[in-house]
């Protein structure tokens, strides 16, 4: 089994939103990171990875076992951080660590507690009383301590701190020193993804525009800024996509090394995944 | 060790650790036969994925300044510091090349890039 | 499935005092008057008990449980089970308060009275469990409301319109008389473990 996550043609209809054909797999000891605008599905494609919803057609294998008929299995061995669902916020950090060893067979409470010292979290405060970035914090020192395989994370720095947020990410790696183990990490802020993330999975309007190896995507793929006139001689097989703005074209081309000797141009910048999503998204072909 | 990471930079990351790596390697910093830090502990200590890190390590497999033991790790090779001397100067010879077609396109004189390029070559030190 | 039940009773742990509470005030008036308020203990706790599903649905608590190990399945378990305990519990307490209330009143003790009593409360409470539970899951809290008001309604007019209006054939239920404790024990238990299913199936195919 090389891969830990297969998603494999997830269709999954609404009544005004689709998700079309979702394929992407994540290879053993590799963060993927998900990337797309609000509403793109993320969250969805995340919820049927993860069984919470059931009717969709189409295949996801996690270490290799179909996810709806081996739940119980693959649960054990999965941690999850979901965008907007936990434990009853009267709860406390206490109390989680009461029922947990009693779900997971392998909770870590020493693991558990080092990690709510470390983020200085109080044991016996409900989580009410958390701001938006303790709360993440919780959640994500409850996924992490049953020594899981698969991280799940939708979201996980969205309201954190750039302080804590470098905190969280350290975490991530830590994790995958392990290379028996994955992340799955959706977000939309894509600094984050930039530094860590070993592939870029990419959905636009529940479809997946781009699924690839983040080194591969930003060393070779460009922005070539130019006029009309240089715009017009440009070969449609060339770039990917463009924007007209009012001083000049901004073309993505998928190989900024060969571009440049093609056509006579003067500037071509190295792309961030910001600049990328939204030319992926507002440009034309 | 030290490696310096530019996320600006129009240098990929992985090529600029694979760089820094080879000076050291050239310098003699590290020494032949020295482990070298396992690819997922450098990509966290770097702060970069582990594609990346794994990339540098497999190019500098592939010029031969190191080697890779299955299931115990990357160290470095004997390398033939001569020719990794020469290799580098290759490189200067080349970037001075494109640097004088410049000048001479531009009717510069000689004396005015042996100058800069004395004036820069101090600056540096 | 245990780990399940200690989160429902953590969720609760800061209404134990409000049930201390209840449990003095139910000594006084016992003492002090006629006034009988057994059942109130038994039924605060279903009612507090109901109200952790409105917390789990604030944070979304179903859709997080699903990602656990058993957790569809386990959740459903425990919420039953956490009822059952606490709903026991507080009739426990309950019946040994009336055994001290008319020991004190009365020096003496009247145990198949105060046991009979309590158990039909007991039970009582425990249908209130059978039938709301599944529409809980089904429909939430706060639409279960309605519909459990308009349920106990409509079988409280329906029988009512059965007792006036239609004649009643006067079967002889003498032999029934001695067991009807038992009979009522196996009746709820059924309807509890029947509305158990209900709830389990319901939740086994919901999508969060």
């Amino acid at each position: 089994m090389e891969n830990i996550l297969e998603v494999k043609n997830l269709n999954k209809q609404y009544n005004d939103f689709a998700l079309q054909d979702i394929s992407f797999n994540i290879p053993k000891g590799m963060i993927m990171g998900f990337i797309g605008e609000n509403g793109a599905g993320k969250t969805t494609t995340i919820k049927a990875i993860l069984n919470i919803i059931k009717k969709y057609t189409g295949e996801i294998k996690i270490f290799g076992l179909d996810n709806r008929q081996n739940s119980a299995q693959i649960n054990a061995e999965i941690g999850v951080v979901l965008d907007d669902s936990f434990f009853p916020e009267i709860m406390t950090p206490a109390d989680i660590a009461k029922s947990m060893p009693k779900i997971y067979p392998t909770w870590d409470s020493a693991l558990y507690q080092k990690y709510l010292q470390e983020f200085s979290l109080p044991q016996n405060k409900q989580i009410k009383t958390f701001s938006k970035g303790m709360r993440k914090k919780l959640e994500i020192v409850t996924a992490i301590a049953h020594h899981p395989k698969l991280l799940i994370l939708d979201e996980p720095t969205s309201g954190l701190d750039p302080v804590a947020r470098r905190e969280v990410i350290d975490i991530f790696q830590n994790f995958i020193q392990n290379e028996e183990c994955a992340i799955l990490l959706s977000s939309h802020i894509t600094t984050d993804l930039e530094h860590i993330a070993d592939y870029i999975t990419f959905i636009n309007k529940g479809k997946i525009i781009l699924s690839s190896s983040k080194d591969d995507l930003l060393n070779n793929y460009g922005i070539v800024k130019c006029t009309e006139k240089e715009f017009n001689q440009f070969a449609k097989t060339d770039y990917l996509k463009y924007v007209k703005n009012k001083y000049d074209y901004e073309v993505l081309v998928p190989n900024k090394k060969e571009f440049p000797k093609k056509y006579p141009i003067k500037v071509i910048d190295k792309i961030t995944l910001d600049e990328l999503m939204i030319i992926m998204i507002k440009g034309e072909k | 060790m030290e490696i310096i990471i530019s996320n600006d930079s129009d240098i990929p990351i992985y090529e600029q650790i694979k760089d820094q790596l080879k000076t050291k390697i050239i310098s003699g910093e590290l020494v032949s036969g020295e482990l070298l830090p396992s690819i997922r502990s450098l990509a966290k200590d770097l702060r970069c994925s582990v594609i990346t890190t794994k990339n540098a390590y497999e190019e500098l497999v592939k010029e031969g300044y190191v080697k890779t033991i299955p299931s115990k790790g990357f160290y470095v090779s004997t390398v033939n510091k001569e020719l990794a001397k020469e290799e580098q100067l290759n490189k200067i010879q080349d970037l001075l090349e494109s640097a004088i077609n410049i000048a001479k396109m531009n009717n510069f004189s000689q004396k005015v890039i042996s100058d800069m390029l004395n004036i820069l070559y101090e600056e540096d030190k | 499935m245990i780990g399940f039940i200690i989160k429902d009773l953590a969720m609760i742990k800061s209404n134990f005092k409000l049930l201390g509470l209840l449990i003095i005030v139910y000594l006084f008036l016992g003492l002090s008057g006629e006034m009988d308020i057994s059942f109130i203990l038994p039924f605060m706790s279903v009612m507090i008990m109901i109200s952790t599903f409105s917390y789990d649905s604030y944070n979304k608590w179903d859709a997080y449980a699903v990602t656990l190990p058993n957790g569809r399945k386990n959740s459903v378990k425990a919420k039953y089970l956490a009822t059952f305990i606490i709903i026991i519990l507080m009739t426990v307490i309950t019946t040994l308060s009336a055994f001290l209330i008319t020991y004190i009143k009365t020096k003496t003790l009247n145990y198949p009275d105060i046991i009979l009593n309590m158990l039909g409360t007991a039970i009582g409470i425990l249908v209130v469990e059978a039938l709301m539970y599944p529409f809980i899951y089904k429909f939430g809290l706060e639409k279960a409301r309605i519909g459990i008001f308009i349920v106990v309604f409509g079988i409280v007019i329906f029988g009512g319109f059965i007792l006036n209006y239609v004649d009643i054939p006067d079967i002889s239920l003498n032999f029934l008389e001695n067991y009807w404790p038992i009979i009522l024990i196996v009746i709820i238990s059924l309807m509890l473990y029947l509305s158990y299913r209900i709830s389990l199936r319901i939740n086994l195919k919901k999508e969060y």
